[in-house]
Formats: C-alpha cells, sequence, structure tokens
C-alpha cells in the first residue's frame, strides 16, 4: 500500500499534459497580475501625483517618474480647507449609524430567526421589500418629512435612518447567522430562567460576533460613503462630512489636482485600516470563508 | 415551541417604526405628491391637485416638431420632438449605463470569482486586493478617476499615448502614415465618451458582486464536480453543466441589486458633470434631484418622476422574478433555508 502511495506521488506526467498545465499556470497568473493592477494603479497613481509639485503635475509629456516627493502638500491639503473638521464630522455620523444598525438590524434578525410568532413570515416579507424600495423614491417625502421635525441641517436625518431597523441587507445577515446555531443553547438558557432579552444578548449574540464585525465594517463602508443624505440635509459647511468636503475642494480648488489627490487619500484612511482589520470577519459574514461556530 | 408574543415587538420595534414611517408612509407620500403642483419652496404650503398632469409632461412627445442635427438619435425613435427632453436624455444615459454595467459587471465579476476560487497561497490577498476599491469608493475614488481621465495630463492617456507610440513604427510600415495624430479620447470632457469612462469606474467597484459569486461556487457540492471528471468532462463542459445552474440563485441576485444600483447612480453623474458632455451624463437620479432641490423646487414634478422610475424597475426585475423558477436552481429551499 505505500509502495502505491509513492508510486503515485512520484509519479511525473508526460511532456504535454507537464506543458499545458505550466500554460495553464502562467495564464492564471498573467489574469492575477492584471486583475491587481487594475485595482491597486488608480490608487497609486493618485499617491504619485499627491506627492508632486504642482507644476510637474501640469506638465506634458507627463512623468512618470517620482523623485523629490512633496510630503508637504498633506500638509497644505488640511490646511487649505478643514479636513480634520470634514473627518470628525464624518467619523461621528459615521459611528453614531454603525452602532444603531448593528444593535437594531441583530435584534429584528434574532426575532426572525429564533423567535415564533403569528406576523414572522410577513415581517421578512417586509424586509425584502425595504431592500427592493428603490431610495429616489423615498427621497422627496423623507425630506418633508425631516422638515417638517425641524432635522434638516441636523445630523438627525444621517444618523436616526440606522437606529430604525439598520438596512435590510444586514437584518438578513444576522437572521442567517442567528439560523445556525444549534437550538440546544437557547433551551438551556431558558431552564436557567433566562429572559428572551438575556438569552439574546448573553448567549446568542456574543456568538455572532462574525456578522456583527461584518455588518458593522459594511456600515461602516456605506455611511462613510454616503453623499446624497448629507448633500440633500446640510447646509452649513462646518457640519459636513468629508464627502462633501472633497465636493468643495473639487468646486474651490479645482486647479490644485495635487492637494485634490493627497485628501481624497486621506478621506481613504480610515476605511481602508477598518477594512484590513476586519477582512477575513468581513469574508465570513458574506458566506465566502467558512464560518466557524464556537461551541466550546 | 411556546410562542412569545410580548417581547418579540421588543425586538422587532425599531425595525417596524423604520418600515412603517421612513419606508411605507413615504412611498404612498410620494405617490400622493406626484399629483399635486407646489408653489415652489420646498414646503407644502400652496398645494393643488394637478391629477396625471406631471406624468403627461414627463412622457408626452410631440409628434409634429421637426427634429434638428443636434437631437440625439433615440428622439427618432420616439416619433418626435418630447416635451421634456432632459427627462429622455437623463432616461436614456441611466439605461445605458445600467446595461453596459450590469452585463460587463457580471461578466467580469463572474470570470473573477472563477479566477480566484483556488485554493492557492496568496490567493486570499488577491481577493482583498479586488475587494479593495468597493471599500475605498465613494467620492474620494470618483476624485481620483476624474484626474486619472483627465484628458491631456491623466493616465490614462498616457498610457495610450505610450502604446500608439509602440505601434508607430509598425503602422508607418504598414500604412505609411505614423500613429502621431491619432486622437486619444477627451473622456469626461466628451458626450460620446464620458459614459464609457464611468462604466469603466462602476466596473472598477464590482468586489461586492464578485464576493457573492466567489461564496455561491464554493457552496457547490464538490461531489458534483468529481463525478463529472470521472465522465470525461473537460473544465468548460463543468463550468457550464454544473457551476453554472448551482449558482443560479448568486446571478438572480447580483443582476437584481446591480439592476437597482445602477439605475440609482448619481455620485459620478453630479461629481463629474461638466458642460462640455452637454447632458451625456445626466442620470436619472440627479434629474430628480435637480428637478426637486434645486429652484424652482417642482417637488411634484420630481415625486412623478421617481414612480415613473420605480415603474420601469418594475417593469425589468418582476420578469426576472418571476420566471425565476424556471431557471433558478432550487430557488424555493435556497430562500427557506
Amino acid at each position: 500500500m505505500t509502495a502505491f502511495c509513492r508510486a503515485t506521488t512520484t509519479f511525473k506526467p508526460p511532456l504535454p499534459v507537464r506543458l499545458r498545465r505550466w500554460w495553464t499556470t502562467a495564464l492564471i497568473l498573467c489574469a492575477v497580475v492584471l486583475l491587481c493592477a487594475f485595482s491597486l494603479l488608480p490608487i497609486a497613481w493618485a499617491f504619485a501625483s499627491s506627492l508632486m509639485p504642482l507644476e510637474k503635475v501640469y506638465t506634458y509629456p507627463p512623468a512618470f517618474s517620482l523623485d523629490d516627493p512633496q510630503w508637504s502638500n498633506y500638509g497644505e491639503a488640511v490646511t487649505r480647507l478643514p479636513v480634520a473638521r470634514f473627518l470628525v464630522n464624518s467619523l461621528v455620523i459615521t459611528l453614531s449609524s454603525v452602532v444603531g444598525a448593528v444593535i437594531t438590524s441583530s435584534m429584528a434578525g434574532f426575532a426572525l430567526a429564533r423567535l415564533r410568532f403569528r406576523w414572522r413570515g410577513a415581517l421578512l416579507i417586509c424586509v425584502l421589500i425595504s431592500m427592493m424600495i428603490p431610495a429616489q423614491v423615498l427621497l422627496i417625502p423623507r425630506f418633508l418629512l425631516y422638515d417638517l421635525l425641524g432635522w434638516v441641517g441636523t445630523y438627525k436625518p444621517l444618523i436616526v435612518p440606522a437606529w430604525l431597523g439598520g438596512g435590510a441587507f444586514n437584518v438578513l445577515l444576522f437572521r442567517q447567522f442567528f439560523r445556525m446555531i444549534p437550538q440546544d443553547y437557547e433551551d438551556a438558557a431558558r431552564l436557567d430562567g433566562a429572559t428572551t432579552w438575556q438569552t439574546y444578548r448573553l448567549i446568542l449574540l456574543p456568538m455572532v460576533k462574525p456578522a456583527i464585525v461584518a455588518a458593522a465594517v459594511l456600515s461602516f463602508v456605506y455611511h462613510w460613503q454616503e453623499f446624497l443624505d448629507p448633500l440633500i440635509y446640510l447646509g452649513d459647511y462646518s457640519k459636513y462630512p468629508i464627502s462633501l468636503g472633497l465636493r468643495m475642494y473639487q468646486t474651490q480648488a479645482g486647479t490644485w489636482a495635487n492637494l485634490l489627490m493627497a485628501a481624497s487619500l486621506i478621506a481613504l484612511v480610515p476605511v481602508a485600516i477598518m477594512f484590513f482589520l476586519c477582512d477575513r470577519y468581513v469574508m465570513r459574514g458574506l458566506g465566502v470563508e467558512q464560518t466557524v461556530t464556537r461551541t466550546t | 415551541m411556546k410562542r412569545q408574543p410580548r417581547q418579540v415587538w421588543l425586538f422587532v420595534l425599531p425595525f417596524l417604526a423604520g418600515f412603517l414611517f421612513l419606508t411605507l408612509v413615504p412611498m404612498a407620500a410620494s405617490l400622493a405628491l406626484s399629483f399635486v403642483r407646489t408653489d415652489g419652496n420646498l414646503s407644502l404650503e400652496a398645494v393643488t391637485w394637478v391629477g396625471l398632469e406631471h406624468y403627461r409632461d414627463a412622457l408626452e412627445v410631440d409628434g409634429t416638431a421637426a427634429l434638428t442635427e443636434s437631437d440625439p438619435w433615440y428622439f427618432g425613435v420616439l416619433g418626435g420632438r418630447p416635451a421634456d427632453a432632459r427627462f429622455y436624455r437623463a432616461l436614456y444615459n441611466s439605461l445605458v449605463f445600467t446595461v453596459f454595467t450590469v452585463s460587463l459587471g457580471l461578466c467580469v465579476s463572474l470570470a473573477v470569482a472563477l479566477l480566484l476560487n483556488r485554493r492557492a497561497r496568496g490567493m486570499s490577498v488577491v481577493r482583498t486586493i479586488v475587494y479593495l476599491p468597493h471599500v475605498l469608493g465613494g467620492v474620494a475614488a470618483v476624485m481620483i478617476w476624474s484626474w486619472l481621465f483627465n484628458p491631456r495630463f491623466g493616465w490614462i492617456n498616457q498610457c495610450l499615448r505610450l502604446v500608439y507610440d509602440g505601434l508607430d513604427p509598425l503602422v508607418m510600415w504598414m500604412t505609411g502614415n505614423g500613429t502621431g495624430d491619432w486622437p486619444v479620447p477627451a473622456w469626461l470632457h466628451s458626450p460620446l465618451w464620458c459614459k464609457p469612462a464611468v462604466i469603466i469606474m462602476s466596473i472598477w467597484t464590482m468586489g461586492p458582486a464578485m464576493l457573492v459569486f466567489l461564496a455561491a461556487i464554493r457552496r457547490v457540492p464538490p461531489d458534483l464536480h468529481q463525478a463529472a471528471r470521472l465522465d470525461g468532462a473537460g473544465a468548460w463542459a463543468r463550468f457550464r453543466s454544473i457551476t453554472l445552474p448551482q449558482i443560479t440563485p448568486a446571478i438572480l441576485f447580483n443582476l437584481v441589486f446591480s439592476c437597482i444600483f445602477s439605475m440609482q447612480a448619481f455620485n459620478e453623474s453630479y461629481l463629474l458633470q461638466n458642460s462640455s458632455q452637454r447632458d451625456g451624463l445626466l442620470f436619472y437620479v440627479r434629474y430628480i434631484y435637480e428637478t426637486a432641490f434645486e429652484s424652482p423646487y417642482r417637488i411634484g414634478y420630481g415625486s412623478a418622476l421617481a414612480w415613473i422610475l420605480f415603474a420601469i424597475l418594475l417593469v425589468v426585475i418582476l420578469p426576472l422574478v418571476w420566471t425565476s423558477r424556471k431557471w433558478v436552481h432550487d430557488a424555493l429551499s435556497e430562500g427557506s433555508r
């Protein structure tokens, strides 16, 4: 038996097969390199532009080389417009939205997955409907509603919706994860006298950490990039998030391409950090990687 | 299991409140608004009922008006000059953008997912890199791309010129004329090329669709592939008869949501507009925004426009969902899983 195994592992395929395999590998490698280039080169080019002095940005034919990087561009980019202020505003809006989205969507997901009640099927359909309705149908009436409440010009229209349901996608994500937990945990908790809220908060919620992180990261990205809502609801530019701040850069400092690139890259840093820290959880949350439900 | 009627409402209350006050009521309000005219200062004073007038204003085509050279070709299809030419321009632009973004985006993301579905070292890094543009998307990415597409100093046209220079001797030898006078596209400064530019931008952020495909491909039972391999099926045959039918739920999901998202595209259109595009980038949602939130604040007309778009989306998406039982693998058990 061992001899047989050794024979198969050291077996060398005939030359045409080996050539074809080599050829396939080379092809795949080329495709992967092209793909990475397509994804990364725009960022790399923006980075290169952000380090050039202005006269070099606007020379023709353009120079690809990057000698004498102007790191001072970054300092200038953040002082020409209050970029730090915009970043803080963005963080305030985004973080408070993310907390609300995770809390309320995990609650709804928990109810849909683990609780039995008469309208559960109808509720699930409501979740699906709210996913399908295009946002622009709601744009104008929501504005009028917030106007009526006196919320226009504040952060409330940007944050409160996240606390009311937290997005249908997140609800479905949590539902999926809560469903995978064996019924025994819930039964044991109930035998020990836990209420439904305690079962949710103390037993089941700690078991769906990948879903929590995935929902948090995805909501973070979504709210960080939000542009149309702040554009409609915020008038005072000291309240602008970074997305509107960059728009100001474009209109008010249009000819400063190097500074615009520097400011854009600064705007990307928080999401990039967030994503690289949590990449693994996001992939698990979306079902790309195997999920390991902890059973200890 | 015992029903827990009282505490359930605690858990679903936030979602239900949001669904009621931020979705259902606004939907009804939006429909009602589309039948009225307001006096034009973003408030609900001085409302007059106009019935279906807004819908007629938007859709009406004047068959007697002669078309001029500067009118786009699709006015000919309509059979005359529309009363609201910008409405049809916006609709056309959004539809073209959606058709190309969805078809190209799905093909590319499926191909990438197949490519990345290998247990090789470093593949997870590549996957992260491909997903990164989506994370970095938003206004900052639009700014970066607008600089990349700069006709004179942008990196894309520089690369094109490099390619032209490389081809120069060959073309000179073949035709006698060098590539020196070959044009480079003006991208965002041209009515023709601004749409391809934006389509390329949106394919750059195809990460989510790719991940949905990748997750679906990984859920295909491996024994199906092994059995087919034993029967002598090649890679293409296995993709065609095993992978593709098995991932049809993911295809349906991506199709529906990329249609919805592409029709909702706003940032590119708003941030990259300039006069030399001659409304070539006027997308539908930007038209709604300009109608309702810029002077003279025509809320009623904007609501009617939103409902026309909703109707169009329904016409596109409902047949997809209805026919899905025919072509989507196990859609029912997927849904109840």
